[in-house]
């Protein structure tokens, strides 16, 4: 050991011990404290904790299409002022074609529009006008769309009491939500699931003839009660106020008719309501929710506070989360899930447990067979095997990343090949044996030759494993850091401890030839 | 103390390369077959990329032809499977439509409820994420043998990046073939372990082709066909070690991993086995190709 630089020796010790000192959080520690050192400790994924992953796309064709409605009632408006005929409206997939009766006054017409759309195309040809948008219109719609849609998310997840969501844009149009721990997803993908545009729109009793035929006049329309199907409601089209003017809303219960949701309007919708409410006394208006009549009450008397009450046969947990999604408000577009990936927290348990016993009983065969090939030699590789586990949990933890079910298969591969440099060591040791009988030297040798075939083979397999971390999602990105930090530590591991402890051994027992 | 080191002796000299032939011809076969297979039984692919529904329940006494009565009426296409114990069941449900498929977890949920313990997971992957998910796999493999091949021809010479591609193309076909064979399912893990078993079989092949360059430095005269041999043998031992030991951590993570994690550790096994092979009889032979020896031509010069 005499001649064994000190340096190499300390810095081995150093990065043992801080392996050590930061592998323990992530060993001991499950809960979070606040201490910045116990904090370092790793995070249990998804598949381990138990929790739902959902990939969410925002609907933004069905905005495209809204605007292009948008166009072509905008027309029809502006060539009524202006007395022109249109034969007929087509709208086709990116364009919306416009046939008038005659060419005349077209331009007029053409100004008018673009006054009010400015970037939007307008073309000419004789009777026919062509309106396109260009690609720039359209992402200026998605963006927005997005932002919004992402600001609801938010506001709708942390209503419903999720502790500690991950909610993030993922690539043009879509929305990523990482839900640790939630027990009922489903009721997550209902309150997401959920536009929310709430409406209130007066009841035509009288006209039970449109209602029979299934027929609605102009200006009115047929819609569907929530609960059945078969009744049917005749409503005003235009609404007389909506959920835009809400400012609260909260689950309540009624006397008569159960849970319910009470809400507020702002000054303007109070406004509003109360003027539809005292003008139409006797009659009934509809609470319409995405499309559906949730309720429809009598109006007995004008409602000028501003504040009301929705009933309709809800479940307490019904109520509750119509009140989460009013005080959140109405998403700009549809919402789709795309991807779900849920896992109760059993099956996260049983994975926690299974990789447990499969590391340690990988582990274990890996020693055993080490030993029964190189004897001495293999506790050494043994004892850098360990180092190794702890080097890497250490690293993991103090990085943050995410221990995934593969990301632990990670470990019990890095277990089988992190030996790999020991043996590529032990082997390039044999055979230099046969040729010299000063042991130091020998070991010296070996361990030099097999630097480059080391650094090499290791480089490869990082290649690889970077390559992973690119182009794979969730839980594989996790193996791919378990590997690539085993590899790395598993270089050092054997190209410095190992080396080290051999000098150790040889010197302590005072060999005079290797045994491998 | 009783010791195994004699597997391998340290002098071992097979004659690898002089049996070439019978290995390109019967890598040749297994590789057609992979191929046929692939092409006309195909993977087996999981949600990950063929879209659907997966939800895993645990069932006190029900067994699963119970769950099945009760559901096969209300779905087109559903299938169910023990998975790991009895107790287990996993049900896959195929929808073309996405918005439905959403709404089935649900429908299961309430289908079988009163039926089940615990509803251990459920999985939905839309259509249009499936086929993402499939293609940035084919980019992630295909850029991994790339960059391979680039490194090893920046370290080494040409001629060894094309043997190491040739072989670590026959271990992603061959692996592909077996999967298929065994109806092993294909999901966004066994991309991971595909590429794993990548990087690992050039790992192996590296090793050698490093030994190579070694004696082709040393031994200036020796005929290639023994050099290579030679090269074979000086790392035979380290290359049945890691391969063993690599082993025995996989046959554990197979055995006591859970089921989840069981289709990733048997791919990681062949292919293993697979990689083993490849670097000894076919990244090795295929450098018998180019008759190259850059050191000669200098001394000629």
């Amino acid at each position: 050991m005499k001649n064994y630089p000190l340096w190499k020796i300390f810095i081995v010790f150093l990065l043992l011990s801080l392996g050590v000192i930061f592998a323990v959080p992530s060993i001991l520690y499950k809960e979070d404290t606040g201490n910045w050192y116990l904090d370092n400790r790793l995070n249990l994924g998804l598949d381990l904790q138990g929790g739902s992953y959902l990939l969410l796309e925002v609907q933004t064709d069905v905005l495209i299409k809204e605007e292009f409605e948008n166009f072509s009632e905008t027309i029809r408006i502006i060539s009524r002022e202006n007395r022109i005929k249109i034969n007929n409206i087509e709208l086709l997939d990116d364009e919306l074609k416009i046939r008038f009766e005659t060419s005349d006054k077209l331009d007029e017409i053409r100004s008018s529009f673009l006054q009010k759309y400015r970037s939007v195309k307008f073309n000419l040809n004789n009777n026919i006008a062509t309106i396109t948008v260009d690609v720039l219109y359209k992402k200026n719609i998605q963006d927005s769309a997005i932002k919004q849609s992402l600001e609801i998310v938010r506001k709708r997840i942390d209503e419903s009491g999720t502790k500690e969501p991950l909610i993030q844009r993922s690539g043009r149009q879509r929305i990523l939500l990482q839900l640790p721990g939630v027990k009922d997803p489903e009721r997550i993908k209902n309150l997401l699931g959920k536009t929310a545009k709430l409406n209130f729109h007066m009841v035509d009793d009288d006209d039970s003839k449109s209602l029979s035929l299934n027929l609605a006049p102009f200006g009115k329309m047929i819609i569907a009660d929530i609960n059945n199907e078969e009744i049917k409601y005749l409503l005003e089209k235009k609404s007389k106020v909506g959920g835009e003017n809400l400012i609260d809303a909260y689950a309540s219960f009624d006397q008569t008719q159960g849970h319910a949701v009470s809400f507020r309007f702002d000054t303007t919708g109070a406004q509003k309501f109360g003027k539809a409410t005292s003008e139409n006394v006797g009659k009934r208006f509809a609470v319409v929710l995405d499309g559906v009549v949730i309720t429809a009450p009598v109006i007995n008397s004008a409602i000028t506070g501003g504040s009301g009450i929705i009933t309709g046969n809800f479940s307490s947990q019904e109520a509750t989360d119509l009140a989460v999604l009013l005080r959140a408000g109405a998403l700009p577009a549809p919402l789709q899930i795309v991807e779900e990936r849920s896992v109760g927290p059993g099956l996260g348990a049983d994975s926690i447990a299974a990789g447990k016993i499969a590391s340690i009983i990988g582990m274990i065969l890996v020693c055993i067979f080490m030993i029964l090939i190189y004897g001495s030699f293999g506790v050494i590789a043994n004892i850098s095997l360990i180092a190794n586990l702890f080097i890497i949990v250490a690293l993991l933890g103090t990085i943050g990343a995410t221990l995934t079910l593969p990301g632990i298969a990670g470990i019990v591969l890095t277990i089988g090949m992190a030996v790999d440099a020991n043996v590529l060591i032990f082997e390039r040791i044999k055979e230099e044996n046969l040729k010299n009988k000063k042991v130091y030297e020998t070991v010296k040798k070996g361990f030099d030759r097999a630097l480059s075939t080391i650094l090499d083979a290791n480089i490869t397999t990082l290649i690889a494993s970077l390559l992973l971390f690119v182009f794979g999602s969730g839980p594989i990105k996790g193996f791919s850091i378990t590997l690539s930090l085993g590899v790395i530590a598993s270089m050092f591991t054997a190209l410095m401890l190992t080396n080290l402890l051999v000098h150790f051994y040889l010197s302590f027992t005072s060999k005079k030839e290797i045994n491998l | 103390m009783f010791r195994l080191n004699k597997i391998i002796p340290v002098d071992s000299d097979y004659k690898f390369l002089n049996f070439r032939k019978h290995f390109y011809i019967a890598s040749a076969i297994a590789i057609a077959l992979s191929l046929i297979i692939l092409l006309f039984k195909g993977l087996n692919l999981g949600i990950d990329f063929k879209g659907g529904t997966l939800i895993e329940v645990s069932t006190n006494e029900s067994s699963i032809g119970e769950l099945r009565d009760i559901l096969a009426p209300n779905f087109n296409e559903v299938s169910l499977q023990e998975f790991g114990d009895e107790n287990t069941v996993i049900i896959r449900l195929q929808n073309d439509n996405n918005q439905e498929s959403i709404k089935t977890v649900e429908k299961v949920k309430v289908l079988i409820d009163d039926k089940v313990t615990e509803f251990r997971r459920s999985e939905f992957v839309g259509p249009t994420v499936s086929s993402e998910l499939l293609w940035k796999g084919f980019q992630a493999v295909s850029f991994a043998l790339f960059a391979i091949l680039i490194y090893i021809w920046l370290r080494f010479e040409w001629q060894f990046g094309f043997g190491a591609v040739v072989a670590l193309t026959h271990d992603v076909l061959f692996t592909l073939g077996v999967l298929s064979l065994f109806n092993i399912e294909f999901s966004l893990s066994t991309i991971a372990a595909v590429l794993t078993i990548a990087g690992y079989s050039i790992n192996d092949t590296v090793v050698i082709f490093d030994r190579v360059r070694e004696n082709l430095r040393k031994y200036k005269k020796l005929e290639l066909i023994d050099l290579f041999n030679m090269s074979i043998n000086n790392t035979l031992s380290r290359t049945v070690m890691t391969s063993i030991t690599t082993l025995l951590a996989l046959i554990s993570l197979y055995i006591f991993g859970g089921e989840v994690i069981k289709p990733f550790a048997l791919t990681m096994i062949i292919g293993v086995l697979i990689g083993t092979y490849s670097s000894i009889f076919i990244a090795v032979p295929t450098l018998l190709v180019f008759k190259f020896r850059p050191q000669e031509e200098d001394e000629v010069n």
